[in-house]
């Protein structure tokens, strides 16, 4: 486990040069005219860890389906340097579709060619190899359904690394993981980052948001970006717009935890 | 004559006939019946049970006719066993529901179809379920407002629980909502409208008016309720227009109230296609000024 | 057992079945797979009105129906993507299809007027299966396997998760696109030997009986395969051996066998047990369906219609061994012939037809029996002949029913007793005897009806039938035919409110008193618009057919007797009634 300590990557701006991925200014998204989510004011760079917070329907879904190029913004500007792949909640994925788990990864290769054209050799060795990163080597002939929740969640970070996108998004993907799961979901997220990729990570967990340094909190507009500092008691309070109970055990240190007001997804 | 009186007779010409008359009244009541149970089948996707469940009549048509039993009990009960199977086979992890429909109506008319080869079964038998809405007698009348009563009453007792599934099928259990039970119930009282409907307008025409109003009418409005009001209205008043062009356009009255219901779904889908591209338009902060193309 | 195989159409039926198995069992599995056995059934079903077009302005009944299926696959892809949902085709599927169903009743009823042999087609039929069939399902089934070949990860994107797919760079229309044609593609090819409406049975229902046991795409492919080919094959045999048409015989054969798997894996039962189970199940069943023979010894000849069957009888006695095709109360307009009727005509020295089109599927019949009988148009030496009223490639020149004229069935008794000497010179004598005494009862028969006619006054005969077969019966009699409720020669069109209206009209305007339905049709508009005019609608003619043999109407005699006893009650309001004894 990383020390919240180890991590300072000050935002923004930042100290580091590291390369500038995605940059939203003024950003405003919604379907159609309406605007759902608005103000979105954001610079990911290569190496961020972004901890999304925010209530269900505070924008988060909407915000990726833009950053991923599905909607349009309805006003605003967003730069996008490099692609973006979606890790979806596995809960989403049909559990009975008849594939393995290299044939998910095997997915990600899609982006990479033109329409009329399926993977070849080189693009199986990549979905091996990609297992192999995080973890699932020996399991990469299993059949999708048979595979643990964070297996499954895995799968669907080797598909996003298949595709080779410096950008990830994340849909929540510590729901429904047990402890020794989530872990190593997290030391796989660190290590992406350590590549040089930026992650947009969607969670309801204060406390994993403040380990990963940087925060994004919407409610409907954006509330705060920055280093994990900015998570006071006020901006959880507007992100949440629910009552916070603080939790004083030796476990959780100091921090506030947020029962999120309308949170009945588990 | 004046120009008036000219109107009003071409609107009340097509009714002078009672056959005429009966036609409307059954198209008026079956389209209160069919648009109201229509929406649900658009909200749940059974477009295909709707349009195949008519089918499974044939075996049990059969059977009955061979068993020496009433026919109309035999198409009851062929229906019901399909309504059922489908239901039930729907359930199977790996098959959507309409892959459930395909195995048993294929199999339920391919069955009703060899026992029909059979020299003891009379011809035409499927033409005795499958009524012209020309044709329509008392008795389908009577059916017709019955079945009214039957599904605007089951539709209104239901109407929570059908919303709970529709909203979210996965979390009806916890709330208290046996999917199965309401899946049965959906199919059965689909099968009924369906038994009823049939011989009086034929099978084309009650998929037509089970499917194209709610379709119209949720281009209009996305609360249930209200779609339910508008599908049942749409489908009334495009049935009427299909008789007026069934008459003046001398064109085949099933497939005439069938085309205009189709049509009034395609110029709806068409107009708030248009309308949505507008207020794009419109609202987008464009640095153009206003009426900028979309 | 297994000679039915030496038969050219059951080894061209197997050709056929086993090139569609590839494309079917493959495409099957992603019809499962993607949600779209709706779509795959109503792509087939929507055919009508292509067919009906193909049959009006004489085009191949095949580029008809791929013309409406490329028109449905475009029509749902277009509305399917206004709706956002591209996994989701339900409500999409339907309005297509009832779009499609409508024009073509239209057409069928108000333009072409005809469509007699759209009804085969629907229902589809091995004889129908000819070399541009064989090609056209080889086709289809090499550019379904490219299609799965290169397009595999793509349709597998869409269908793990429609919502992700964008993102994953599956942006592109045109997998899914084809994936619709080639399921279009497959329900047309699937509609020559299956029809429409049971082109499921290959395109769906073994992909989801093998999805029961299969967890992985590449078996499950395979085995469907396997198992279109399997059930198609045994699903021929079994309707050469029932004598049914394979449509029916492989859907009840491919749901026997889902019914059996998935009841045997909700038991725990190891899939091999079951395929044993259903092995023995479908041998039992081709127990069932022993062939009968013609009746008697003799020269072997085949009719096609009831009514000839029992005049050829009447004439041929026990010299002849007579095969009837169709059976009493079947419509000869939309006949689709079966295995047993080409094994027969195969023996036969002689084929009899009524002709003018109403038994114009008889020639494929001959065709592919591989025979060489002499096929005798009755329809070709008439003394009295009427025009035909249907327009199109089905118009014939002449109203086909001419056997209600004593008249013709006079001469017609002449020609067969000419031909059915030839072959079988022996029994000429026997033969123009019973000929001699036959004709002599038509005669009687004919006197008979009309002196019944001459006592209603001209102003009571006035008919109102269903389907105006009885032009010939009115023209001898002195009858005028006032309307038919189904104004057509055929009887698949549908009136229009207006025809109705004007009918009613008519009938009140002329005092009409009864109208006549005729047996072998559907009597509901005929019972709707004697309720409405007064009139009766209780008296039943025998139009095209003769009735089971218990009935008034099992012999030509009968018939024609019954038929002048229905009218003259019905005209005379039962005041008056025509009997007459047969001789």
């Amino acid at each position: 486990m990383h020390d919240p300590a180890d991590l300072t990557t000050p935002t923004p701006p930042p100290a580091t040069a590291a390369p500038v991925l995605l940059r939203a200014a003024g950003l405003a998204c919604g379907y159609g005219a309406g605007a759902v989510l608005t103000g979105v004011e954001l610079t990911l760079r290569a190496g961020d860890r972004v901890a999304v917070l925010g209530p269900n329907g505070g924008g988060k879904t909407t915000l990726f389906r833009t950053l991923l190029g599905e909607l349009e913004p309805v006003s605003g500007t967003l730069e996008r340097q490099a692609r973006c792949a979606v890790v979806p909640q596995t809960e989403r994925s049909r559990l009975d579709f008849p594939v393995s788990a290299l044939d998910v990864a095997l997915m990600g290769a899609v982006s990479r060619l033109p329409w009329w054209r399926r993977p070849g050799k080189a693009d199986r060795r990549l979905a091996r190899a990609a297992l192999g990163q995080v973890g699932l080597a020996e399991h990469a002939d299993r059949t999708f359904g048979d595979l643990s929740g964070g297996q499954r969640q895995r799968v669907l970070v080797a598909r996003a690394l298949v595709q080779d996108a410096p950008i990830v998004l994340l849909d929540e993907p510590f729901t429904g993981l047990d402890a020794v799961s989530a872990d190593r979901l997290e030391q796989l997220l660190l290590q992406l980052a350590d590549e040089g990729r930026g992650l947009l990570i969607a969670t309801h967990d204060v406390e994993q948001a403040r380990r990963w340094g940087t925060v994004l909190c919407l409610n409907k507009r954006q509330i705060a970006y920055g280093h994990a500092d900015v998570l006071t008691r006020s901006v959880l309070e507007a992100t949440y717009g629910g009552e916070i109970v603080d939790i004083d055990c030796a476990v959780h240190g100091h921090h506030d935890v947020v029962l999120p007001a309308h949170h009945h997804e588990h | 004559m004046h120009p008036s009186l000219a109107l009003l007779t071409w609107l009340t010409d097509p009714w002078t006939e009672a056959l005429t008359r009966r036609a409307l009244l059954e198209v008026v009541l079956l389209g209160i019946a069919g648009g109201a149970l229509g929406g649900w089948v658009v909200s749940f996707n059974l477009g295909y049970s709707a349009e195949s469940l008519a089918h499974a009549l044939l075996p049990g048509l059969v059977g009955a006719s061979l068993l020496g039993a009433p026919l109309l009990l035999g198409g009851a009960a062929g229906l019901l066993v399909a309504a059922v199977a489908v239901a039930v086979a729907g359930r199977i992890p790996g098959l959507d529901r309409d892959t459930a429909v395909a195995v048993v109506v294929t199999a339920l008319f391919g069955l009703g179809a060899l026992l029909a080869l059979s020299p003891d079964t009379p011809a035409g038998l499927q033409g005795l379920l499958f009524g012209d809405v020309l044709g329509v007698s008392d008795t389908d009348l009577a059916l017709a407002g019955g079945l009214v009563v039957v599904l605007v009453g089951a539709l209104t007792v239901l109407h929570p629980r059908l919303l709970v599934i529709g909203l979210d099928r996965l979390s009806a259990p916890a709330l208290g909502v046996r999917t199965l039970t309401m899946d049965v119930t959906v199919l059965v009282l689909l099968a009924v409208t369906l038994l009823v409907a049939v011989q009086g307008l034929g099978n084309l025409l009650v998929v037509a008016v089970l499917i194209a109003p709610p379709s119209a009418a949720r281009l209009l409005t996305r609360r249930m309720a209200p779609m339910l009001v508008v599908s049942s209205a749409i489908a009334v008043v495009g049935a009427v227009a299909g008789l007026y062009l069934s008459y003046y356009a001398g064109t085949a009255a099933g497939a005439s109230i069938a085309a205009v219901l189709v049509g009034t779904y395609l110029v709806l889908a068409a107009g708030t296609a248009a309308a949505a591209a507008l207020t794009r338009a419109r609202t987008r902060p464009t640095p153009e000024p206003a009426g900028a193309p979309a | 057992m297994f000679d039915v195989l030496s038969l050219p159409f059951v080894q061209r039926g197997l050709v056929e079945v086993l090139l569609l198995a590839v494309g079917a069992g493959v495409i099957g599995t992603w019809i499962v797979l993607r949600g779209l056995s709706f779509y795959a059934h109503a792509v087939g079903t929507a055919a009508f009105p292509g067919l009906v077009l193909a049959d009006g302005l004489a085009f191949p009944a095949t580029l008809g129906a791929a013309g409406t299926g490329l028109v449905v696959a475009l029509g749902v892809g277009a509305l399917a993507r206004r709706e956002g949902g591209a996994d989701r085709y339900d409500s999409q599927t339907a309005l297509v299809l009832v779009g499609a169903l409508a024009a073509g009743v239209i057409l069928a009823s108000d333009v072409f007027h005809s469509g007699a042999n759209v009804e085969t087609l629907l229902f589809g039929s091995l004889l129908l299966v000819d070399g541009h069939d064989l090609a056209f399902a080889a086709v289809a089934s090499a550019l379904s396997l490219l299609g799965a070949f290169f397009l595999h990860t793509r349709w597998l994107v869409v269908g793990f998760d429609a919502r992700t797919a964008p993102s994953l760079g599956a942006r592109s229309p045109l997998p899914d696109a084809i994936l619709l044609g080639l399921v279009a593609l497959l329900a047309v090819a699937a509609l020559a030997t299956l029809g429409a409406l049971l082109a499921t049975a290959v395109l769906v229902v073994p992909a989801a009986t093998t999805r029961l046991v299969c967890r992985r795409l590449g078996p499950w492919q395979l085995a469907t395969v396997a198992l279109v080919a399997a059930e198609g094959v045994a699903g021929l045999w079994l309707s050469v051996e029932w004598n049914a048409p394979p449509g029916p015989a492989i859907a009840v054969l491919s749901g026997g066998v889902f019914a059996v798997v998935a009841a045997g894996r909700a038991a725990g039962l190891r899939p091999l047990t079951a395929a044993a189970a259903l092995v023995l199940l479908a041998v039992g069943g081709s127990g069932c369906g022993a062939l009968e023979d013609g009746s008697g010894h003799g020269v072997r000849v085949v009719v096609t219609t009831t009514q000839l069957g029992d005049i050829v009888r009447e004439v041929g006695g026990p010299d002849v061994r007579v095969t009837q095709i169709l059976h009493p109360n079947t419509d000869p307009h939309d006949y689709e012939p079966r295995p047993k009727d080409v094994r027969e005509t195969a023996r036969a020295k002689l084929v009899f037809v009524s002709g003018d089109r109403l038994d114009h599927w008889m020639g494929d019949v001959v065709h592919q029996s591989g025979g060489s009988p002499l096929v005798v148009d009755l329809s070709t030496t008439l003394p009295v002949q009427r025009p035909g009223k249907t327009s199109g490639p089905e118009a014939s020149r002449h109203d086909p029913h001419w056997w209600h004229d004593p008249r013709n069935v006079e001469a017609a008794v002449g020609v067969i007793t000419a031909r059915l000497a030839r072959v079988a010179p022996a029994a000429r004598a026997r033969l123009e005897r019973r000929a001699g005494a036959y004709r002599l009862r038509v005669e009687h028969l004919d006197r008979g009806i009309a002196r019944c006619f001459a006592a209603v006054p001209p102003a009571q005969r006035r008919l109102v039938t269903d389907h105006d077969a009885f032009g010939y019966f009115a023209a001898r009699y002195g009858i005028r035919v006032v309307g038919a409720v189904i104004p057509s020669q055929t009887t698949q069109a549908q009136p229009s409110a207006q025809a109705i209206s004007d009918l009613a009209r008519v009938i009140r305007r002329e005092h009409v008193r009864a109208v006549f339905p005729e047996t072998s049709l559907n009597a509901k508009l005929a019972h709707a618009i004697a309720r409405q005019t007064g009139a009766t609608a209780d008296h039943e003619l025998y139009g095209d057919t003769l009735g089971p043999a218990d009935s008034a109407g099992s012999t030509y005699l009968g018939m024609e007797r019954a038929n002048a006893d229905a009218m003259v009650r019905g005209f005379t309001q039962g005041a008056d009634r025509c009997t007459i004894p047969l001789t």
